[in-house]
């Protein structure tokens, strides 16, 4: 039972979490009765840390990052940002980047950029300078005024993650936010990733069902089982940052992927 | 030999329309009664310039009104109907199958309500004209990618800027296709009920000359109508295309993917 243990130590450091979640469970309400999505699921997301969630497919890790977006509510248990209970969407402290782009293709690069500011008013002046600032460090100088239809499926993301980070918040959810990338793309924008997380220091909770992913980017991943989800695994990735992609092909890599689809295995 | 570009043949098949016009009913092929020449009917609109201007504007002027009770009402019930699922499911087949009822069987009822002046025009066009801007207009609400809601709550959005930050800009470009239909519909509408019973208007022109014969002032009306709606055509067009500039090319996914490749995405700097 090394796993608990471990998931006791996480929790115990309640003083500098970002994201406490406690005995959080969840019913859908189903034709006959409820269905069960998630079971008894007590986490702790240290402040700065990049957490990876893995499960396999339909196991309601997206209704967990949902719950604690303050897009959708539990029915049970309780979730805390920064000591605050996680009620309603709350764009100053938590940015959220979804599998889908999702950029509204009627606004330009800098304008999707900028919506969340301009939802509350902010001067045109400070917006702009906001977006610029968010595009450079994404790497997507110059291509502001372009329309999303215009840029190509990793440059969309890069924008998606700007505009997750212009209000500055200090927690980051992805779900699966590189998925629907080919698997070049895809190596490209986690190294990316990993790059502005360095110079963001950023908390990031982060969705994948790629085992390599969760391993390359991760400073915790946890495991999920399937339907109905339960915590079933918490795993210090023991490599040194920065991660580099000669770490994918190390023994410790390989035995930490392993672990992760020994878990998943188990309860598919 | 390179293949001519559509445009030009576009050109060439109405250059060879109206010599056609003109040569048919001199060689005697087709007596004039039943086609008059071009240079004839051309003449008359010229000379009778005046009358057919004033029919124009009568029907001009019953056009825009009955577009705008057919916009404005139809986009109005549209947002209704699509945006409330008690109001969908209650109203919208009922709609979906009055769309298909010929709503001309009414213009009589209409002329005994409204008499037969403008109103009774621009209110049966207007009726004509609504389904369709409703019908689009429902879809493209109901039709919305949830996902952008989503990311737009995500962001803080309440939901009076979900409806104006999201759901109208993003509904935008099927309200303009059903907006161009209904238009079109609208134009249908009063021409069809100024034939039927009116005093006035390009309509009205077209049933008088004909019922005495006066071929070539039938088709003078005829191109006067034609003339109208492909201005109508052309003005939604550019509208449209100036409103909705993503919309085009948004729908072609295959370009984006293409340039996946291509594009020059900046080198990581930490790599």
């Amino acid at each position: 039972m090394q796993h608990l243990a471990n998931l006791t130590d996480v929790r115990g450091r309640a003083g500098e979490s970002a994201i406490e979640v406690d005995r959080l469970s969840h019913v859908y309400a189903g034709p006959d009765g409820g269905v069960p999505a998630l079971v008894d699921i007590s986490m702790s997301v240290g402040k700065g840390r990049f957490v990876v969630i893995v499960g396999p497919s339909g196991c309601g890790k997206t209704s967990l990052l949902m719950m604690m977006a303050g897009l959708r509510r539990q029915t049970e248990g309780t979730l805390l940002c920064h000591g605050r209970p996680i009620l309603d969407p709350d764009p100053e402290r938590v940015g959220v980047i979804f599998q889908e782009a999702s950029l509204f293709p009627w606004l330009s690069t800098l304008d999707n950029i900028e919506f969340p500011l301009s939802l509350r008013g902010t001067p045109r002046e400070e917006r702009r300078g906001r977006s610029q600032a968010m595009l450079s460090l994404v790497g997507l100088e110059g291509f502001g005024h372009r329309y999303p239809h215009e840029l190509s499926g990793g440059m969309k993301q890069r924008v998606s993650i700007a505009r997750g980070l212009v209000q500055d918040p200090p927690v980051l959810l992805m779900d699966e936010p590189f998925a629907a990338l080919d698997e070049q793309t895809r190596m490209t924008m986690g190294h990316e990733l990993l790059r502005i997380w360095s110079t963001t220091r950023k908390t990031v909770v982060f969705i994948t069902h790629s085992l390599t992913e969760a391993v390359y980017l991760g400073d915790e991943v946890l495991v999920m089982s399937a339907r109905p989800g339960r915590l079933i695994d918490h795993i210090e990735v023991t490599l040194p940052r920065p991660r580099t992609y000669e770490m994918m092909a190390t023994d410790v890599f390989g035995r930490l992927r392993d672990r992760i689809w020994q878990q998943i295995r188990k309860t598919a | 030999m390179r293949r001519p570009e559509p445009a030009t043949v576009r050109w060439l098949i109405l250059a060879t329309l109206l010599v056609l016009w003109e040569v048919v009913p001199l060689t005697g092929l087709l007596p004039e009664l039943l086609l008059p020449p071009l240079s004839k009917t051309l003449a008359v609109l010229w000379t009778d310039r005046t009358i057919y201007g004033a029919a124009l504007l009568v029907t001009l002027y019953e056009v825009v009104a009955a577009m705008l009770i057919a916009c404005g009402l139809g986009i109005l019930a549209g947002a209704l109907v699509g945006g409330l699922a008690v109001l969908r499911n209650l109203l919208l087949p009922v709609f979906s199958s009055l769309y298909a009822v010929p709503i001309v069987i009414l213009y009589p009822v209409f002329t005994a309500w409204f008499g037969i002046g403008s109103s009774s025009k621009i209110i049966f066009a207007g009726v004509y004209g609504f389904f369709p801007v409703m019908l689009s207009t429902a879809a493209g609400i109901r039709t919305i990618d949830p996902q952008f809601l989503l990311a737009a709550r995500s962001m803080g959005a309440t939901l009076p800027q979900q409806i104006t930050r999201v759901i109208i800009p993003a509904s935008v470009p099927t309200v303009f296709a059903g907006l161009r239909l209904g238009g079109a519909l609208t134009i249908i509408g009063v021409v069809v009920s100024e034939m039927l019973t009116a005093s006035a208007g390009i309509g009205y022109l077209v049933t008088l000359n004909r019922t005495i014969l006066d071929s070539p002032r039938v088709f003078a009306a005829i191109l006067a109508i034609l003339l109208l709606s492909v201005g109508y055509h052309m003005l939604a067009r550019a509208i449209e295309s100036r409103m909705v500039v993503w919309q085009s090319v948004a729908r072609r996914p295959s370009a984006a993917t293409r340039r996946e490749r291509e594009a020059t995405v900046p080198v990581p700097a930490a790599a």
